[in-house]
């Protein structure tokens, strides 16, 4: 009844399958050596972007909400390009490396979802097609705000993507809040900080904001709209510096609010988020256009105490916004069909029809300039707000981001060194500044890793 | 050397046998090419990723496949947080498998024992856990965690008490009893099913030598059901170093965890990065630890358990 394996023998016959596992083990190596074609992107295939004249039928992956009634339009209207959206799962929840495997394996769809912070990762792995030379393309650009067409096209080097939503970002605060604290809403950080203060010491469970360690690219947009610059691209390779001076000014910020226990250690989006901001337990959120609908799924109980200002400064009477999140449709490498995918993800993202159904049905904010002045659902005043027109505030901060902030190439990576460093510094080991100085040196090893030319 | 008899009675066992052994491969081959293409060729495959790497021209320039040899396993055995998520992993398992299996040991003996009633009630309240799939159990145990939502820290709270078993200090072991609470009653099951196996004679005898409930447990049970007991340790010690779900899925509420926090999580963080060489060097790191922590515990133990 042992349930130990019998003594190990070694009979010839253990030793012939012995072998036979070996050479199968050494032909599968040699048989997949072969077959790594990489699918090879850029300049070479942009000369041709002539239209296939047959009937197509075009895959798009996407998690945005709305995009499968848009495309019901667009299939209605052109029968002979047929659109089939596949909904799949937040990119880096689990659709990017499926796209990339499926990429890898020349089975990728002709258009896919891809985060501007994850273009470049897709444009170094060679998964976009350069679309450039495609109908109407080149000549969009104009219409799009200008940051967001800068990253599609990488400053000029063709065109990888075409731009559908953004996130400019503002200031959520409490009034009711805000009022019984005698507090005027903040204009600048400083002015934000002392609000901290004020408010821990007159209820010590609630805080003016709280510090999501995982939500990296919501800090990305404090720096961003510091003028911190993480990473730059030219001929000598990339130049990574998660630390500059603004970045680093923006940690010490907030490290400072951490270290008092002024903002609460909550994970964005989670049920204790949720709870918090329900309870009234957090005054603020510095967040995007597309926290509208968070915040109010978050705190049916809150309906009408919420307001909508712009972010604080860094000195008192500039103008300038972050963004957090938006996203591009891109036409993958290896679709067959590039003149008919680049047509729809233009339709989709400039058509004034497709810009409102995507709004409407999905909240997305469109990132054309037109699409943002003069969409229907854009001039309503909102009743969770107490009937504000909080979108004249994100229209205004739109135009307030720095087209400059550049994306790198390993930025999941580079997410997850600072989560690391964050959490650390919640947890009361280490600081915010460390995190970013490690984050750095880690990002290059990422790059150096896959073989990215690094500048020192 | 000169014997005229040995060869032929082997000879002739093995021409007696040739049919039968023929069948046998007949029976095996599906199994074999089953196994060889979803197991072997994986592992093929991954062994061959751990050693190539990428090179490009510039920036954007193509991606081409290149050997590297080694370079790969050096980098990982190199990389500081992805060797202290083996030493945290290994601290883990010192501490996580012995009290995981001394609980499935006492609770196989208690229901074992003649003297417990609601027998199949207690062997199925015990395995329940283990039917929760992990990352639920993980979500679960989140909540009952997470300070301002634990109803735990809801009944400390009056008494001055409001323990963060998120924090970094005592994640480890919060996950720790997230997972001896989910496999206790599976180890359980392991070890109760050698239990009932053991003739009753025995206990016969020893009662009537004199033997009381206690000695019979420590001194006949335990014993012989040893071999179950390294079984399920070398399980666990398998599933230690495997850890993957539970901190993933904890770390959706606690700061606590990084991303190399299990050497498996680092690996799947490369991956996931299209860093395809240096997760595969990863992989067959963990692989390769796990098969010898494997055969040393069975050596250590093998003499003790079969005398």
């Amino acid at each position: 009844m042992t349930v130990l394996p019998a003594r190990r023998r070694s009979t010839p016959s253990w030793r012939r399958l012995t072998a036979l596992l070996a050479a199968s083990v050494l032909l599968a190596a040699a048989g997949c050596g072969g077959g790594d074609d990489e699918p090879s992107g850029g300049a070479s295939q942009a000369a041709d972007c002539r239209p296939t004249g047959g009937p197509v039928k075009l895959t798009y992956w996407t998690w945005a909400p709305g995009i499968v009634e848009a495309a019901k339009v667009w299939n209605q209207k052109n029968p002979d390009i047929q659109v089939a959206v596949e909904e799949t799962p937040q990119g880096n929840n689990g659709t990017y490396p499926k796209m990339f495997n499926a990429l890898k394996a020349g089975q990728a769809p002709d258009l896919g979802q891809v985060e501007f912070d994850s273009l470049p990762n897709f444009r170094v792995q060679q998964g976009l097609r350069d679309i450039s030379k495609c109908a109407g393309v080149a000549d969009a650009g104009p219409k799009f705000v200008d940051w967001t067409w800068k990253q599609a096209t990488f400053d000029g080097e063709g065109v990888f993507a075409i731009p559908q939503d953004t996130g400019p970002m503002a200031m959520y605060y409490r009034k009711d809040l805000f009022a019984k604290a005698g507090i005027a809403v903040p204009k600048t950080w400083d002015e934000y900080a002392a609000a901290a203060a004020k408010l821990h010491a007159a209820d010590p469970s609630v805080t003016i904001t709280h510090f999501p360690q995982k939500d990296v690219n919501w800090f990305a947009g404090l720096v961003w709209q510091a003028g911190g610059r993480w990473f730059s691209n030219s001929e000598g390779g990339w130049k990574v510096d998660l630390a500059d001076e603004n970045s680093r000014k923006v940690a010490a910020y907030w490290q400072n609010l951490i270290s008092k226990g002024q903002v609460a250690n909550l994970q964005g989006f989670s049920e204790a988020w949720n709870n918090a901001v329900n309870t009234g337990k957090v005054a603020t959120w510095i967040s995007a256009v597309w926290g509208i609908g968070t915040l109010r799924d978050a705190g049916p109980k809150t309906v009408g105490q919420w307001a909508v200002a712009p972010m604080p400064q860094w000195t008192a009477g500039e103008q300038k916004a972050g963004n957090w999140g938006g996203s591009t449709t891109a036409v993958l490498a290896g679709s067959k069909y590039p003149a008919e995918a680049a047509k729809f993800a233009l339709w989709l993202n400039t058509d004034p029809e497709a810009l409102a159904i995507t709004n409407t049905e999905g909240g997305l904010y469109p990132a054309t300039k037109e699409g943002q002045a003069s969409l229907p659902g854009l001039s309503k005043p909102v009743p969770f707000f107490g009937e504000q027109k909080v979108f004249d505030e994100f229209k205004a901060a739109s135009e307030q981001v720095d087209p400059n902030f550049t994306w790198g190439p390993t930025m999941e990576q580079t997410y997850a060194h600072l989560r690391d460093g964050f959490g650390a510094a919640l947890g009361g080991k280490g600081t915010l500044e460390e995190a970013l100085t490690k984050a750095t040196q880690d990002s290059v090893k990422d790059l150096e890793q896959q073989a990215i030319p690094v500048q020192k | 050397m000169t014997t005229t008899t040995a060869p032929i009675p082997a000879a002739a066992r093995r021409r007696g046998s040739a049919p039968s052994t023929r069948a046998a491969w007949g029976f095996l081959t599906p199994f074999l090419v089953g196994f060889a293409v979803f197991y072997l060729v994986p592992i093929g495959y991954v062994i061959y990723k751990s050693l190539y790497g990428v090179r490009r021209s510039s920036t954007f320039g193509p991606i081409q496949e290149v050997f590297v040899g080694l370079a790969n396993y050096r980098s990982a055995l190199g990389d500081g947080d992805f060797v202290r998520g083996i030493g945290r992993i290994a601290l883990f398992g010192f501490v996580q498998v012995p009290v995981m299996l001394l609980i499935a040991l006492v609770l196989a003996l208690l229901l074992d024992s003649a003297r417990i009633r609601f027998t199949r009630f207690f062997r199925l309240a015990f395995f329940v856990p283990y039917a929760v799939p992990g990352a639920i159990a993980a979500i679960m145990w989140g909540f009952l965690y997470a300070p301002s939502l634990s109803p735990f820290n809801q009944l400390t709270r009056p008494l001055g008490a409001d323990p963060d078993l998120l924090s970094a200090d005592v994640i480890l072991w919060s996950i720790a009893n997230l997972v001896t609470w989910t496999y206790a009653g599976y180890n359980m099951l392991i070890m109760y099913s050698a239990l009932q196996a053991i003739p009753a004679d025995l206990y016969e005898a020893a009662r009537i030598d004199g033997a009381s409930d206690l000695q019979i447990a420590w001194r006949i049970k335990v014993p012989i059901i040893a071999p179950a007991v390294v079984l399920t340790a070398v399980f666990s010690i398998i599933g230690t170093l495997q850890l993957f779900t539970e901190p993933q899925v904890m770390a959706t509420v606690s700061t606590a965890i990084s991303s190399s926090y299990t050497p498996t999580i680092a690996a799947y963080a490369q991956i996931s990065a299209q860093n395809y060489g240096l997760g595969a060097a990863m992989s067959v790191i963990i692989t390769v630890a796990t098969v010898v922590l494997s055969v040393v515990f069975f050596r250590l133990t093998r003499k003790r358990v079969e005398g």
